[in-house]
């Protein structure tokens, strides 16, 4: 058994070094820069240089701010969405069901750039299709890209066309698993349809849309694509800037590596606990 | 309680006729099982007395009311799954009380009739666990719990002892045999097993690629089959089929030659049809009615191939020439594999039929 192992260790070994030195070694060497002092040379080690800045640094709470109320209004009604997406993608009176399946989850294979051009056109003021479309019912055009509000909710609604779908693929799949003679049970036992959604299929439902809202809290707190490219780099006034574009801003435009691992694993420790918190919230009871 | 009667009741799916016209009365109180191998139609059709499959034409009656467009919920009927279709998420209390508190039932009655269906089916003792901690037996039982408590006229079980082992099954055979007694309700219960088929009707009713082949009696089906597929179906292990021809008729009898018997003649008394002369048909015996040697109206040697000594009885595979035959003997006339020995068929034990398989009396 011992020969066997070494044997399978010996294969292993090309993928295991490659993760060690691309994976391991940077999670392991952000955490030490993190402790540096990175705009001097050479560097040095200080401790409070980087996470005391961070306690302090209104940059960095205005970007804890944007994300969080991305991750509080987009996360809870995208995944609605998602849900509602799924039941009508699942109902057998739907037509050409894949043709539907596919546009939904077509946002996701877009390019990310080439979506965030389309955007720009759909939402800009002058030219762009929402503002004709708001003027043609009497309501006033808005300027998307120079207000803070409707910048976020630009933000917000570019990320929820775009992974909504993604999301309703996934619960579609949890919504197939669950047996069809548990509705007509349900059907015998005169629960209409809609009491049958709310007490049989969404708690059936509740695993897949914990993962999905997890993916979605880790996705949102790491969100960099839309805010970077559609409202030109946490546009306006860093309104829109998110901890993900904190961290590139200080990171490659300042250079300031310590200072973006010490946001970098800030990110990454309040994806997991807001993760724990959801997951301890949506726990099975024993 | 409610009589049942289905009239003529077909079913398509789409072109596709699965159920031709299906003309079946259940009396009130009565336990009827539908029998019949994959793909009959038994299920669609109990399906279709539920309300969960629509009816392509004819009627379905419960207590003299037509049904064909009542909802489900109001047909009086509870319906017991192959594979219990419990709530995952739900207790089995909330199991039990979930269709009744949906519906507004008072408190007080819904904890009533829980309480009567959990006392009936002795899972007292379950009713904090959730589907996923109770065994298949258990499981089955909540099940039917869960149409207990909706008290209705009645039940239909579709293939509900599938699932669960040999004992379990016998053991369930037996409460869904003594819940009938007890309740007693119309009960429409379908089953591919013959044996469950057997043990538990008032009367079956056996079907065939959406044909209703023939309603009666357990033992009437037994004894006295309509067709040869009825009665290979009904009977385990099944009938045996001899190729025959007929060689003489005189005006009370048909004298046939079993064809892989060297000439083997048997003289049956017959008094409603009279096969044509030279007409090839298939004598059925059942592995029981084989007797020693001598003592029936034919003799036929055969070959063990191979035997199942069950204690009581044993099971003979043997082979008859190109025809493989099960003979049925106590345990003190065993045979080994290999033995040659002789088999003989009584006239009034064997039952004929033609070469289309319709029954010649």
């Amino acid at each position: 058994m011992r020969t066997q192992n070494a044997t399978a260790y010996r294969f292993l070994t090309p993928y295991l070094l490659i993760f060690a030195i691309f994976w391991i070694w940077p999670i392991i060497s952000s955490f030490i820069i993190s402790f540096q002092a990175t705009r001097t040379v050479p560097w040095r080690f200080a401790p409070a240089f980087n996470w005391g800045r961070l306690i302090g640094d209104p940059a960095f709470y205005n970007a804890l701010k944007n994300t969080l109320l991305i991750l509080v209004i987009q996360v809870p009604v995208m995944i609605a969405l998602a849900i509602v997406m799924a039941v009508l993608l699942n109902s057998p009176l739907l037509k050409a069901r894949g043709l539907y399946r596919f546009a939904f989850f077509a946002p996701v294979v877009v390019g990310e750039v080439a979506y965030s051009a389309v955007f720009r056109l759909m939402f800009s003021l002058d030219f762009g299709i929402v503002n004709k479309l708001l003027e043609s019912v009497g309501l006033a055009k808005i300027d998307w890209f120079s207000n803070v509000t409707p910048a976020m909710a630009l933000i917000m609604i570019a990320v929820t066309w775009r992974w909504a779908g993604y999301n309703a693929i996934i619960i579609l799949a949890g919504l197939q698993s669950i047996p069809e003679d548990v509705y007509e049970a349900a059907t015998l036992d005169r629960v209409s349809r809609v009491k049958q959604f709310f007490h049989i299929t969404l708690p059936l439902l509740k695993p897949v849309i914990v993962f999905c809202a997890v993916l979605s809290i880790i996705g949102t707190m790491q969100l960099f694509t839309e805010p970077f490219l559609i409202t030109e780099r946490g546009g306006p006034g860093g309104g829109t800037e998110t901890l993900g574009l904190l961290l590139y801003r200080q990171g490659f435009r300042s250079l300031n590596f310590g200072y973006a691992s010490a946001v970098a694993y800030t990110m990454a420790g309040l994806a997991i606990a807001i993760t724990l918190v959801q997951l301890w919230l949506m726990r099975e009871p024993k | 309680m409610a009589a049942v009667t289905l009239t003529n009741v077909v079913k398509r799916f789409g072109t596709f006729e699965v159920v031709h016209g299906a003309n079946i009365d259940i009396a009130d109180g009565e336990f009827i099982v539908f029998v019949g191998p994959s793909g009959c139609g038994k299920s669609t059709l109990l399906r279709m007395i539920a309300g969960l499959e629509d009816i392509s034409g004819g009627d379905i009656a419960i207590a003299g009311k037509v049904m064909n467009d009542v909802e489900p919920a109001d047909r009086g009927i509870a319906m017991v799954f192959q594979s219990y279709a419990l709530y995952p998420h739900m207790t089995v209390e909330q199991n039990l009380s979930f269709g009744l508190r949906m519906n507004g039932n008072p408190k007080a009655d819904t904890d009533r009739r829980v309480k009567r269906a959990a006392e009936i089916l002795r899972i007292d003792e379950l009713m904090q666990r959730r589907p996923k901690q109770l065994s298949g037996g258990q499981r089955q039982r909540v099940a039917i719990g869960r149409a207990i408590v909706r008290e209705p006229q009645v039940f239909l079980f579709d293939e509900p002892l599938s699932n669960l082992d040999a004992e379990l099954r016998v053991q369930m055979r037996v409460e869904i045999s003594r819940l009938h007694k007890e309740l007693g309700v119309t009960m429409i219960y379908v089953t591919h097993d013959q044996t469950e088929a057997m043990t538990l009707a008032d009367r079956i009713v056996v079907l065939k690629a959406g044909n209703v082949e023939q309603i009666g009696a357990p033992l009437d089906l037994y004894d006295d089959p309509a067709n040869r597929f009825v009665a290979g179906f009904i009977g385990s292990p099944k009938m045996n089929f001899l190729s025959a021809k007929v060689v003489e008729t005189t005006n009370s009898a048909a004298i046939i030659e079993l064809a892989h018997h060297g000439g083997t003649r048997l003289r049956k008394p017959l008094c409603e049809t009279f096969p044509a002369l030279g007409a090839e048909v298939v004598l059925g015996v059942r592995p029981e009615h084989f007797f020693e040697a001598g003592e029936g109206d034919c003799d036929i040697p055969v070959k063990a191939d191979v035997a199942e000594h069950l204690g009581s009885v044993s099971y003979v595979y043997a082979n008859a020439g190109p025809e493989e035959l099960i003979v049925e003997r106590e345990a003190s006339r065993q045979r080994a594999s290999g033995d040659h020995f002789t088999v003989s068929i009584k006239a009034e034990r064997s039952l004929l039929f033609d070469k289309a398989g319709a029954r010649i009396r």
